[in-house]
């Protein structure tokens, strides 16, 4: 029997120091393309070790090869070129990209498939690949080429199909495509469904999609017809205010759900008495089987101890729960 | 004409210079302490009025430099609204800390009357200070303690004038309620309740001059509602909602009107005499001092060489506009 309430984790980790000061240096000149190369990969293993030290059951790499999760794909792709900051929320920033001309793979197809190789050898456990979905490239870049939206949304999950596909091939068994900018428009939520059944054509592995800080209420149940077979929410965030609305409606049985449970925008770190309350209350809407327990988004946020010690919280709690309702 | 900027500026520069980005690191890493942080953020003010001199605008922001999103000097000044998790901020990529209503809203005061009265030291030209509206807060934040949003946006209206009173004296030009959940349909609020909260709101300092800016959604249920009240100016995003020019061509509002022609979330520059045909055609309506020109929200969401060629873009349209008014004089 398949293990219940699988561990996971969204997909950035915060760079550990030595990656932070080598992407300082390659940016300066003073060191080589593949002396970075080799600080990212030293930075991923200790991204693995950590979460197989957790026992979480299914991995992530961590990104250290990305600074943002759209801008990572326009610096390799055709047809972008980056603006200056943009702040995102607090202290945070990032180059948002700008559509300049007809998008395309060019020399970068596979882009993800090498770092994904890289992490699955270092470790026995899944490994997810990580794409960020077509909607939300097109939504964090300036568009000044194609004439709409929809023409840019479109183009970009042939891309993005390409590189799951390339995952795949690769021996990816689960690929997550976020999409986070999918409840900005409710009006656009088919465009964004129309693109991700591009995306995920065809493909055999698990496919996943992350979304987060958005108004759920707005675009749900709709949401559902996402065609992926995980949706990966951020609950903890909102005081699992998620959770009451995704009560409102019968849980599909062709769906899993990863619920987020510890807030990824705070210093604090939750208690494992608040965590095992935030997933008995989904437990109440999705089977064991099809719920899997997270962060609420990416880690990059957090220092390293916290990532550490929130995903601590995460196994321990999921661990009493599985054990006090007889889940093992 | 008149020329503005309705809301926060990029808190880095362009090329050199101060930043609030870089000076914050160095703060959280230990190499800078609280006096060069704060020296910090006076600069990137003192940059930010600067660049609206330069631009020969009529009023601006202090680009709202220290605050974290809008409802932060709120949630300072304000007992029992506090900053809660982090929320998109409509539908931009963008995120702020939604309020959560812990108890009875009480007005304490002294941190936005601080930072505006450094603003307007700093300033050649007239400050405006944006707030979120009545409705915008209550459509936005989360209460856990009124239950009842009747009541909560009673207080909520109430120690927004209190707030207004702390800024009795600090020489600002106006204070600016920005209402994008009515434009966005985000609140359920009626053109009643509005009515009737902003009368409340604008009659308790009605020597004081407020104004109201819609954007991010159709201004046109709004304007009749606002038409009739004693606002100063009703700024409209005409980016997102174009046909709201047809509507104030065909219907004159009493107060001064802001044309939010200058989209504040696309890096391409518009036409500058394609704008100054649009605001002339409102001057020769409304008369010469009725009609502002403004971006069509903060241009925070721009990187800041794009936003300063937006807020350049101002004063090209001025000029061209003003050299065809006197044409037609």
């Amino acid at each position: 029997m398949a293990k219940m309430l699988q561990t996971t984790s969204v997909g950035s980790f915060p760079k550990p120091p030595q990656l932070v000061a080598a992407r300082a240096k390659f940016r300066r000149g003073e060191i080589s393309a593949q002396a970075l190369r080799d600080a990212e990969r030293a930075a991923t293993r200790e991204v693995i070790q950590l979460q197989e030290a957790l026992g979480i059951d299914i991995l992530v790499h961590g990104e250290m090869e990305r600074g943002d999760m759209v801008a990572y794909f326009a610096e390799n792709w055709e047809g972008f070129s980056q603006s200056l900051p943009v702040r995102s929320y607090g202290n945070r920033y990032y180059n948002k990209p700008i559509v300049e001309g007809a998008v395309s793979l060019g020399a970068a197809a596979g882009l993800t498939v090498k770092a994904w190789q890289e992490a699955s050898a270092m470790t026995d456990k899944p490994v997810k690949g990580m794409l960020t979905g077509p909607y939300t490239i097109c939504d964090w870049s300036f568009n000044t080429y194609y004439p709409d939206r929809r023409s840019l949304v479109l183009a970009l999950a042939e891309l993005v199909h390409e590189e799951a596909k390339a995952l795949e091939d690769a021996g990816a068994h689960y690929i997550q495509i976020d999409e986070p900018a999918i409840s900005t428009r409710p009006e656009e939520l088919d465009l964004a469904i129309e693109a991700m059944g591009i995306v995920t054509r065809g493909l055999t592995a698990r496919t996943i999609s992350h979304i987060c800080y958005g108004e759920f209420d707005r675009i749900y149940p709709a949401l559902l017809d996402l065609p992926v077979q995980q949706l990966d929410l951020e609950a903890a965030n909102g005081h699992y205010a998620l959770v009451d609305l995704l009560a409102r409606y019968p849980w599909p049985q062709d769906k899993e759900l990863a619920l987020g449970v510890v807030d990824v925008h705070s210093h604090r770190v939750e208690t494992v008495d608040e965590v095992k309350a935030g997933i008995r209350k989904a437990l109440a809407v999705v089977p064991p089987e099809r719920l899997y327990i997270d962060p609420d988004c990416g880690l990059k946020t957090r220092t390293w101890e916290e990532a550490q010690e929130k995903l601590q919280v995460i196994v321990t709690a999921t661990q009493a729960v599985r054990e006090e309702e007889g889940l093992t | 004409m008149r020329t503005c900027t309705i809301g926060a500026y990029p808190k880095i520069p362009a090329k050199t210079g101060p930043s609030v980005r870089t000076a914050i690191q160095r703060f959280e890493r230990g190499s800078i302490g609280p006096k060069q942080l704060f020296e910090t953020y006076q600069a990137v003010v003192a940059d930010t009025v600067n660049l609206a001199y330069d631009a020969n605008l009529d009023a601006t922001t202090d680009g709202q430099i220290r605050w974290y999103d809008l409802f932060d000097p709120l949630c300072r000044d304000i007992d029992n609204l506090q900053p809660g998790g982090l929320l998109r901020w409509f539908d931009n990529n963008f995120y702020y800390r939604h309020p959560l209503v812990t108890g009875r809203l009480q007005f304490q005061g002294g941190t936005l009357a601080q930072w505006t009265r450094e603003a307007v030291e700093r300033s050649l030209v007239p400050i405006t200070v944006a707030l979120p509206g009545p409705f915008t807060i209550l459509a936005l934040a989360e209460d856990r303690s009124y239950h009842q949003p009747s009541a909560l946006l009673s207080d909520i209206v109430e120690v927004l004038a209190l707030e207004v009173g702390s800024l009795r004296g600090t020489g600002l030009f106006e204070v600016q309620w920005d209402e994008p959940a009515l434009a966005a349909q985000v609140s359920q609020a009626q053109a009643d309740d509005v009515r009737s909260a902003y009368q409340d709101l604008l009659g308790a300092h009605s020597d004081m001059r407020q104004s109201v800016a819609l954007y991010w959604g159709s201004s046109i249920p709004w304007v009749p509602v606002f038409a009739d009240l004693p606002v100063a100016r009703l700024s409209v995003d005409a980016v997102t909602n174009p046909e709201v020019l047809t509507v104030l061509q065909r219907e004159l509002v009493a107060c001064e009107i802001g044309l939010g022609l200058v989209d504040a979330r696309d890096i391409r520059l518009e036409d500058a005499a394609h704008l100054a045909q649009i605001v002339t055609d409102y001057a020769d309506r409304y008369g010469d001092t009725r009609v502002w020109l403004h971006p069509s929200s903060g241009l925070e969401l721009l990187p800041p060489d794009r936003a300063a060629d937006k807020v350049r873009l101002l004063k090209a349209v001025k000029a061209l506009a003003e050299g065809e008014t006197a044409h037609h004089g």
